[in-house]
């Protein structure tokens, strides 16, 4: 009986799982610490965790990525648990999400991100301070449907909504400046809700084959007007400050991090994000390329 | 409030059983496509396998290509349908279609060869020919494990069906996909525990059609090789 | 970028510059589908073998293991993995192996059950009256004549495994998932068909090797 080649195979099974799981523990050399940046499923916030990231990588510390885990319904709690370190986030949604839906964001964004630190105080976490840059929720229809109903502004579609199809993400029917946003300040009442993605591939093609009328875009998309979308103004104010702001545990958060976070934050502008997200979703460069890029035109490397 | 309990509510708040996100709909949807995908993928898989067991033709092939069937992903294969062919109902049933048809086609073969030689001859030398001694003898032995082989490409569909959901599809995979999303746990757990008695209900409601359509003589015959055939998980 | 039917002239379906430009990231995803998989299979085995020697034995272990890793394996892994998110963490390796080990030990189970039902009475009563002690019965005459199933069990497992370790992506993991959900997101073919052909590869070639590996362990057996 042979059984030596089945204790053989054994023993390289066992020792290939633990070459691999110990390969996977990384070593560090002299670094400043370990920091683990959060990023949500959508291409601006792997831009955005790459720059944070990168910045925080030449500055001697040890960054860890962990991308596209989801919506934010996600990565807070894997914020707060410890898990990741910090995100890239968006003032006034952030406030909305962690005050539990309570209605205080406004478009003063040095207002919202105080509010918002006040939330964040009790679970040891912090929002940096906010830059210029912002994207915000933004609802587009196709120019036919503009044309059809006569829609500049979102409060045009009060009279038609219960005619027209809403998409958007899944959490888009609890986010207050989603679904129940538009009930309540502008009284829209959709014929129903079709739940595809963040502004992604499955809400362009449900724009394409007819299956929504309004769906949810972020403002810093590139290329609306070559899909032929209109965004509907949103003359209510709705939406609100919704700049990109670092939120950080506050045990992570040294003097040092914090300034080298909040230049990045003070150099970036909605343009240029709106060019990097193109970048990444039309020319299918990667994040990290393109975050390296924008680094290297602002002179962080050697500069 | 205990997992249970919220579950338990969440089954029992009305609401969830109206519209176009209601209980009823979806098991609807999923069942929709699933049922399309085996039936299409029956009508190719079958026919196939039947002719290759019953010819002894490309065995390899057919005893294969189960197993190059089971190493494609279903995420994948979802994906990638959806990007040739966009949303709805059609790429879904693509898909799904695609990971019926192999495991048909080699249960199928199986099937056939399984038949013993020995009734063949006897029924060529009876005199029947060769499209009638397929259908009337070969076929009715070949039954059981032709059912095994539906019903296993069966479950497999009705737990790949969930995965539409990542595609904007329908059926049962929305409440995982929704709630994952809301973090509404209680409508996730509802949305698994509705998978897994839908796919529950295909094995017992396709066993009892085989039961229906075996003898049970060749039923008892057949005993041990019915439990050859394995199930597998794709998604 | 919508998904449609005509010519995509930017985005072929493999970019072979990207491809070439990525080596490093795709095998990274590699990596962590191997590492994903032999941790699945390895624990699968590990708590299969002994629970399944000692439920063929037993007739209540046989129904109630049998039943309760039977009712798991029906669950959808994608329900399993989100709801394992807030108790064992996103992006973790517990969340991704406590259900595929779980299916595995479904497969692996069955599989030693009805291997050790199949090893003949009379190869028994033989050990029995050569002197055989229980344990060493066991495990020098019934395993080795059972290895045929448990192996097929194990080649199902694997490649079920692999196939299941893509859907992962959705918890921040994926192995080769992680292409294909960059391909989704961002509507880009090239992860995606190169996830798609490397994952099915990787499934065959570890099938191979198990069979492979199977004819070293029993070469007086012939295949089934």
């Amino acid at each position: 009986m042979n059984r030596r080649p089945i204790w053989l195979i054994t023993v390289l099974a066992a020792a290939a799982t633990l070459a691999a799981a110990c390969g996977s523990s990384g070593g560090g050399s002299a670094s400043k610490g370990t920091i683990t940046i959060g990023g949500f499923d959508f291409a601006e916030s792997s831009v955005l965790s790459q720059l944070y990231g990168q910045a925080l990588a030449r500055d001697g510390y040890t960054v860890n990525y962990k991308l596209r885990l989801g919506n934010r319904e996600v990565v807070a709690p894997a914020l707060k648990a410890g898990q990741i370190d910090m995100y890239a986030g968006y003032s006034a949604t952030e406030l909305e999400y962690y005050n539990g839906k309570l209605g205080e964001a406004s478009s003063d964004v040095t207002a919202t991100t105080a509010k918002l630190n006040l939330r964040l105080q009790p679970l040891q976490l912090e929002a940096l301070t906010p830059s210029a840059a912002v994207d915000q929720n933004a609802f587009a229809v196709p120019k036919a449907i503009a044309q059809k109903y006569n829609l500049t502004k979102l409060s045009d579609l009060a009279a038609v909504g219960s005619q027209l199809v809403l998409g958007g993400p899944a959490e888009c029917p609890t986010r207050p400046f989603c679904q129940p946003g538009l009930e309540k300040t502008y009284g829209i009442h959709f014929k129903s809700f079709k739940a595809l993605d963040a502004d992604g591939p499955l809400t362009r093609a449900a724009f394409a084959n007819g299956s929504i009328q309004v769906g949810l875009v972020f403002t810093t998309d590139s290329d609306l007007g070559k899909l032929g979308l209109v965004v509907l103004q949103d003359d209510k104010h709705l939406e609100n400050a919704d700049n990109v702001v670092p939120i950080i545990r506050t045990k992570v958060a040294t003097d040092e991090v914090k300034t080298v976070l909040n230049r990045i934050s003070a150099n970036l502008t909605t343009e240029e994000l709106i060019t990097m997200n193109g970048q990444v979703e039309l020319l299918h460069q990667d994040p990290d390329a393109v975050a390296r890029a924008f680094l290297q035109q602002h002179k962080y490397f050697g500069g | 409030m205990s997992v249970l309990a919220s579950v338990w509510q969440w089954f029992a708040d009305p609401s969830h059983w109206q519209g176009e996100n209601g209980v009823p709909t979806r098991i609807v949807e999923h069942v929709q496509l699933s049922a399309e995908s085996v039936l299409i993928g029956a009508v190719i898989a079958l026919p196939l396998g039947i002719a290759l067991g019953h010819y002894g033709r490309f065995g390899n092939l057919a005893i294969n290509i189960s197993n190059v069937g089971r190493s494609v992903p279903s995420f994948a294969i979802l994906v990638v349908a959806f990007q040739i062919f966009g949303l709805g109902d059609l790429p879904v049933i693509l898909a799904l279609t695609a990971l019926a048809i192999p495991p048909m086609v080699t249960n199928s073969y199986v099937a056939l060869r399984e038949v013993d030689p020995d009734v063949r001859d006897a029924a060529r030398g009876m005199g029947y020919r060769e499209l009638a001694q397929l259908f009337r003898v070969e076929l009715p032995l070949a039954v059981p494990l032709l059912m095994a082989g539906i019903r296993t490409s069966a479950v497999q569909v009705v737990a790949t069906a969930t995965l539409a959901a990542l595609i904007a599809g329908g059926g049962l995979g929305r409440y995982i996909i929704d709630g994952f999303g809301q973090q509404n746990y209680p409508m996730m757990i509802s949305g698994a525990i509705l998978v897994a008695l839908l796919a529950l209900a295909t094995e017992v409601s396709l066993s009892a059609v085989e039961r229906l359509l075996v003898p049970r003589g060749i039923r008892l015959l057949m005993a041990p090789k019915m439990r050859r055939a394995t199930s597998f998980k794709v998604a | 970028m919508t998904g449609g039917l005509f010519l995509d002239v930017v985005d072929p379906w493999i970019n072979w510059d990207w491809l070439g430009a990525h080596i490093s990231y795709v095998l990274g995803a590699f990596g962590q589908h191997l590492e994903l998989t032999l941790i699945a299979v390895t624990l699968g085995l590990l708590i299969a073998l002994p629970l399944g020697i000692a439920a063929q034995r037993t007739r209540w272990l046989r129904v109630t293991a049998l039943g309760v890793f039977g009712t798991f394996y029906t669950i959808p892994s994608l329900a399993l993995f989100a709801l394992l998110v807030p108790y064992t963490g996103i992006d973790t390796v517990q969340t991704a192996e406590i259900p595929l080990v779980g299916y595995n030990v479904l497969i692996l189970l069955r599989n030693v059950v009805v291997g050790l039902d199949a090893v003949p009475r009379d190869v028994l009563d033989a050990a029995d009256g050569m002197g055989y002690r229980p344990f060493a019965r066991t495990l020098r005459v019934e395993l080795p004549l059972a290895l045929p199933a448990i192996f097929a069990g194990l080649r199902v497992a694997t490649v079920s495994t692999i196939g299941i370790i893509t859907i992962t992506a959705v918890i921040g993991l994926g192995g080769f998932g992680q292409l294909i959900n960059q391909g989704l997101q961002e509507s880009f073919h090239s992860p995606l068909v190169v996830a798609t052909i490397l994952s099915i590869t990787f499934a065959l070639v570890a099938d191979l090797l198990l069979f492979a590996g199977q004819r070293l362990a029993l070469p007086w057996a012939r295949q089934a």
